[in-house]
């Protein structure tokens, strides 16, 4: 008996360990770090997660498979050279600033489908490993975005872009005024350092497409079937699920996610820009999705824990920045708590054999 | 009559596709030296050739270490970094122990010595948490991704570590042999006092550092194809279970496998030292995935039980010829990264359409 509810107690606290450990780290950072408990840094953290967030999300879907997609960072990469050359070719045309940020932000989308096309095929059909398979298509986006920017960010896209991209909801100035969408303007000094956006555009936008994918993977059949394929292929297919088809389908999204990212990005930070070669985005996406609770063997992993484990590593990241701790001890803290999390993951019961 | 010849066409036309199935990187080199040699300028040079070996040495020891986890059927995410780690304790080392007053002749090899053993520990962790804590080998050598760049970031203050012993830049420039044609002969010792013309006409043949890389690759190639150690590797590869009903002790095996990659990684690194005399924490940070492609280029599948040295130096040459190449005839270096690309895919493909040519069963 005593027994049976200290495995539930372990249970409990090893499935929520990745929440609980996230409000530990923001009530450490809030009181060890000044300026850290502040309405805008914690703006600035959501607004630092989109990007990750989204490739993690499309992640999150390969991953409850039992495939991996490394190529997301550079499909993001490439999705966002090519919008950022489309609008500001259109832009330059003369056509009006919405027609080609439209036309842009809509090229780029469809043109993200067709490497996960071809990551899927080639796993689906051609049975190559994801591991292989989405490597190759790693390097062909970076070289097909390089090529297209030549090495350079691409500059002069329509000017709205980077104010959309960068909008608020909603504009405070505390004790003064309050307005949606626009932002208040002639501003002084002192009012506009005390100008507060409330919700990022890109943030809403972000939150959106999350929570729309994530009721199509905990209440839709597509869901249910990818749990399925993750937890045992063999079983799907006698369960008469059409796992090629499908699994065709989980890489276009997950390639769907990386290239939402690339145009957001686009919007942000208003130039093109291609993926480093040192960024290593996947490998970050790859860990929030693992921190978040999944396992690299399919049929476990959901987006809720892949938000918080982008949430705790953006949390440390700001916290470290805040605290004046050099960058890199980043790279080890997110070593350490990525192992800390299989490790964990390991230790937690089962709660199949709980419930036996 | 006519029925046992066709038979017989048919059986040579067989043994043809196999051979072809399983050495077709091999091929492929050989294409790539060929169409680069007819379209650049100087490739079939006796220097440009040397310069091939030498790029391909960090590919090729990385691809080493690569190569025996992923005949486990794992994978080491960690080697570049681990090489970054490597270059960085070595060139801090050389840089103490020369301030201690010692020689360089004594400093340099003990500080390549003391990083060779340091160079262990993150194999030692890796394989720890794999063998024994069965972390999936993926997530643990992440994790040692992470904490080696950092680690080595932290040590390294964020700067390339400089003010090395001279001499540290002389092993890993330097040619094995010089031959002034009509004058001398000289081992290791690059001659002095010679006129320009004579200069010009000098052959510096054998690069040390391929050397070092070569009699390392030579050593483990040994240990892999005729030892017992390197059949228990790909038993284990093959099959973890009758590894272990076989009374393989699998848990000690694998750590000793991590061991040996991060090894690799961080003899990379010393190489990266007496090369560039400096130490940086990014020494290796983009090679990590060229030494994978270059295990699979060379035969090997990601879920164990095959793969090669032969293969894996084929594969390195492959990615180094190319780029090269490219250098040779001004193409824009990016170009590399969807030629790699596609080879990787085109590898795994041949691998898997024509597994009676490859010589694999399913």
């Amino acid at each position: 008996m005593t027994q049976h509810s200290k495995a539930r107690v372990l249970l409990f606290l090893g499935e929520r360990w990745s929440a609980f450990f996230l409000l530990l780290m923001l009530v450490v950072f809030s009181l060890g770090a000044p300026h850290f408990f502040a309405f805008k840094n914690f703006s600035n953290i959501l607004y630092f997660s989109t990007l990750y967030v989204l490739l993690a999300a499309g992640e999150t879907f390969v991953i409850i498979t039992g495939g991996i997609d490394l190529s997301v960072g550079f499909v993001m990469g490439f999705v966002n050279v090519s919008a950022a050359i489309i609008m500001r070719n259109l832009h330059a045309a003369g056509h009006p600033q919405a027609v080609s940020m439209l036309i842009g932000a809509a090229v780029g989308l469809v043109l993200g489908v067709i490497p996960g096309l071809i990551n899927g095929l080639l796993v689906a059909r051609l049975r190559v490993p994801p591991f292989i398979a989405t490597l190759g298509t790693y390097g062909i986006a970076n070289g097909v975005a390089l090529n297209m920017c030549e090495g350079f960010p691409i500059y002069f896209l329509p000017p709205r872009a980077r104010e959309i991209g960068n909008s608020f909801l909603a504009y405070l100035i505390p004790g003064k005024s309050f307005s949606f969408f626009h932002r208040p303007q002639n501003l002084d000094a002192g009012d506009l350092r005390a100008l507060t956006g409330i919700l990022p555009a890109t943030v809403i936008v972000t939150a959106l497409i999350l929570i729309i994918f994530a009721f199509i993977l905990g209440r839709t059949k597509f869901g249910r079937h990818t749990y399925a394929i993750g937890g045992s292929m063999d079983a799907a297919i006698r369960a008469g699920i059409n796992v090629p088809g499908h699994l065709v389908r989980i890489y276009i999204i997950s390639s769907m996610f990386a290239a939402v990212a690339g145009v957001l990005y686009v919007f942000r930070a208003g130039i093109g820009n291609f993926t480093t070669m040192s960024s290593s985005y996947e490998l970050f996406a790859i860990a929030a999705v693992v921190i978040g609770g999944a396992s690299l063997m399919g049929g476990k992993g959901s987006i809720g824990g892949t938000v918080i484990g982008i949430l705790i590593l953006m949390t440390l990241e700001t916290g470290l920045n805040i605290t004046g701790i050099p960058s890199f001890y980043r790279y080890i803290a997110t070593g350490l708590i990525l192992i800390a999390a299989v490790v964990i993951d390991q230790l937690t019961p089962e709660r199949r054999t709980l419930s036996a | 009559m006519p029925d046992a010849s066709v038979r017989k066409n048919v059986k040579s036309a067989g043994r043809v596709g196999r051979w072809l199935g399983r050495n077709w990187a091999l091929l492929f080199l050989l294409l790539e030296v060929v169409v680069f040699s007819a379209l650049g300028t100087r490739f079939l040079s006796l220097e440009n050739l040397q310069n091939i070996f030498v790029a391909c040495t960090v590919v090729l020891l990385l691809g080493m270490g690569e190569t025996f986890v992923i005949i486990t059927g794992g994978i080491d995410l960690s080697v570049g970094f681990v090489m970054g780690f490597g270059a960085v304790i070595c060139a801090k080392f050389m840089v103490l122990l020369q301030a201690a007053g010692l020689p360089q002749g004594a400093s340099i090899p003990l500080a390549a010595l003391i990083c060779l053993l340091i160079g262990l520990v993150p194999g030692l962790v890796n394989g720890t948490l794999v063998a024994r804590l069965k972390v999936p080998p993926f997530l643990a050598t992440f994790g040692m991704y992470g904490v080696a760049y950092g680690v080595s970031e932290i040590i390294s203050k964020n700067t390339p570590i400089s003010g090395l012993p001279s001499a540290a830049g002389v092993i890993g420039n330097e040619y094995l042999l010089y031959i002034v044609p009509r004058k001398m002969v000289s081992f290791l010792i690059r001659p002095q006092n010679i006129t320009r013309p004579e200069m010009r006409s000098m052959l510096a043949l054998i690069p040390i550092i391929v050397v070092i890389a070569f009699i390392f690759v030579g050593i483990f190639a040994f240990l892999l194809r005729r030892t017992r150690f390197g059949r228990h590797t790909y038993a284990i590869g093959g099959s973890i279970d009758s590894a272990l009903r076989a009374g393989i002790n699998v848990p000690s095996h694998l750590t000793r496998i991590y061991m040996i990659s991060s090894f690799f990684a961080s003899l990379s690194g010393v190489l990266y030292v007496l090369k560039y005399v400096t130490g940086r924490a990014d020494a290796g940070s983009a090679r990590m995935l060229d030494a994978v492609v270059a295990v699979v280029i060379g035969g090997a599948s990601l879920y164990g039980g095959t793969g090669a040295v032969k293969g894996t130096i084929i594969g390195a040459l492959i990615i180094a010829t190319l780029e090269t190449g490219m250098v040779n005839l001004s193409i824009p270096y990016h170009n590399r990264y969807i030629v790699i690309g596609g080879i990787l895919v085109v590898a795994v493909l041949i691998d898997q359409f024509f597994p009676e040519l490859v010589g694999r069963r399913e």
